[in-house]
């Protein structure tokens, strides 16, 4: 079981660095070769849907971003506490904070999914050929991923300490 | 509704993410204003419409990449180069590098853990004391916040809705006025100390001397959009450290690439959310609401600009830039211009206020990153901060009261 669920960490972390090298690489590519076809070859390529591509681009490195940012604990908060708390009531204080964030989290994603449903019928179309609701579905997905990640640290906090095994500076 | 806001606040300050608690404050506006749920992931999803975004990951990556290599080693050579038979040279080596550094990879923590593993022994070797290189450091990571491309910069520009051009010219007269400042501390402090160093170090950083040129030369003469300017940079620093210098393997740059898009995330979450929340705000006319309330309080610019000044010195202490920007900057603009101060010299102001926020005791950010990078306890950071806390204090001053410093080059 515990393997299992290990398996499945690593398997989606890969997942968000591929995504992420991969939507990088392609904003890259595209916004070079703009400037290229523009002041080397006159303009003779040029991609209508380009700047939109890149637009796009950035919603979804922010989504797959912000996916390893829950992963990798670094979101922005205000930090001042862990300078003046630690041990157990430091780890009561995070359930607290990462709960109510896994709670924010599936209720944006719930609304995202529910925009995005209407969205399925608008029939509009990004980036040339990309459907609109398609373009946006990576916003539901990971904030209800960010919601799971949230919900995991919270709940494994709580199982270190109802076994008593946070130590004075836990994770 | 006051008492959601208390829970929120009591939230923010225990540590729940930040864009959680916008998120929440802008559903719960919302909810009360009958406003469908919906207009959230709508706002959110806008991200998408404002095409200036698109610099933020590209220059977040070439400032991970930059970081990562040997970069900050070979731009210390060679400004030593430059500055280094000065009185004081080496502080102000540091002080330039450390700006420069600090513009590119825009979050200031960064350039004290890159450069400061290098200034810092280098300093006390040249003779200069161990509380003053300490201060030294410390301040100098957050230099550098007005120069081109930082992300602060391109973000007020974003929440704003200013040229963000326009910002990066503003920001040169008034960031070079603070390193001029913190320069002739040093020098004082420097009197007796003499140092020659042989020129040898430009034709090692080669590859990395035309960045600057590349993007402020590109941006400043109209060649470049913003964002293209991202795209060159992100390349040429790719190519350079990669296939050049080969100092980054290739192997390496899928972990470089995903560490640089968490920041970034990071960031757009904050801004995704303030989007909705700014909504609501105008929605309910809240910054009008606002000025009338404290209206009465300014009788002129200058009233209201010294409130400004010490409610950014709190507000920089104990929230992080990127979240001041997305949060704050809807909020005053309105009260900003009916005061008649210029909107590009309020970002400036604003980010410069922010910069000595990072100094700024019990909880800048800037102390706690010092004091944990080079185990010293932190109110021995507080003390010997202090005074270059103090000399940018008056720069900022003079920054806010006088805006032809900040409009001289729009």
């Amino acid at each position: 079981m515990k393997t299992a669920l290990d398996k499945l960490e690593r398997a989606g972390q890969s997942a968000e660095t591929a995504a992420i090298v991969v939507i990088f690489t392609a904003m890259v590519l595209v916004a070079v070769f703009q400037i290229v076809n523009r002041e080397l070859l006159g303009s003779t390529f040029a991609i209508p849907w380009a700047h939109e591509f890149a637009r796009y681009c950035v919603l979804w490195l922010a989504m797959v971003g912000a996916i390893a940012a829950c992963r990798e604990n670094k979101h922005i908060r205000i930090d001042a506490i862990s300078h003046v708390v630690s041990g157990t009531v430091a780890a009561w204080i995070r359930v607290v904070v990462d709960t109510f964030a896994a709670l924010v989290c599936f209720a944006v994603g719930w609304q995202s999914w529910l925009l995005v449903h209407e969205q399925l019928s608008w029939g509009e179309f990004v980036i040339g050929a990309v459907p609109l609701w398609l373009a946006h579905a990576l916003v539901p997905l990971a904030f209800f991923l960010m919601g799971y990640r949230f919900a995991v640290r919270a709940s494994s906090l709580l199982y270190d300490l109802a076994k008593g095994k946070v130590a004075e500076e836990p994770e | 509704m006051i008492l959601f806001s208390i829970i929120l606040l009591i939230l923010a300050i225990l540590g729940a993410p930040l864009f959680t608690i916008i998120a929440t404050s802008a559903m719960l506006g919302f909810q009360s204003n009958d406003t469908s749920l919906l207009t959230v992931p709508l706002e959110f999803m806008s991200i998408a419409q404002v095409p200036v975004l698109t610099a933020i990951p590209l220059f977040t990556f070439a400032g991970y990449l930059l970081s990562e290599c040997e970069a900050p080693q070979r731009l210390v050579r060679v400004t030593r180069a430059l500055f280094g038979w000065m009185p004081g040279g080496l502080a102000i080596v540091c002080l330039v590098v450390c700006a420069l550094f600090t513009a590119f990879t825009g979050a200031s923590g960064v350039t004290i853990i890159a450069l400061g593993a290098i200034l810092y022994p280098a300093l006390v070797q040249d003779g200069y004391s161990d509380r003053f290189t300490l201060g030294l450091v410390t301040s100098s990571g957050s230099l550098g916040l007005l120069f081109a491309p930082s992300l602060p910069l391109i973000l007020y520009g974003v929440v704003a809705q200013v040229s963000i051009d326009d910002l990066f010219r503003a920001g040169i007269v008034p960031g070079i006025l603070m390193i001029i400042a913190l320069s002739m501390y040093s020098m004082w402090q420097a009197r007796g100390i003499h140092r020659r160093e042989v020129v040898a170090a430009i034709r090692e950083a080669i590859w990395e001397l035309p960045l600057p040129i590349v993007v402020l030369g590109g941006i400043y003469s109209g060649f470049f959009a913003v964002s293209e300017a991202a795209a060159i940079t992100a390349l040429y620093v790719f190519v350079a450290e990669v296939f050049i210098n080969r100092e980054i393997a290739l192997r390496d740059l899928p972990r470089i690439i995903r560490e640089s898009m968490v920041l970034v995330g990071a960031i757009l979450m904050i801004l995704g959310m303030s989007l909705a929340s700014t909504y609501y705000m105008i929605d309910m006319e809240i910054p009008q609401k606002l000025l009338a309330l404290v209206g009465e309080l300014f009788s002129s610019q200058v009233t209201f600009l010294i409130l400004l000044l010490i409610f950014l010195l709190i507000l920089g202490a104990i929230l992080d830039i990127f979240s001041a920007i997305a949060l704050v900057v809807p909020l005053i603009l309105p009260i900003a211009s009916t005061f008649g101060v210029n909107q590009v010299h309020l970002g400036i102001v604003f980010l410069a206020a922010m910069e000595l926020g990072y100094l700024t005791p019990p909880v800048g950010l800037n102390l706690f990153i010092s004091s944990y990078r080079f185990e010293k306890p932190i109110l021995h950071v507080y003390s010997a901060t202090f005074p270059f806390l103090l000399i940018l204090l008056l720069s900022v001053i003079l920054i806010a009261f006088w805006p032809g410093l900040s409009l001289w080059l729009v």
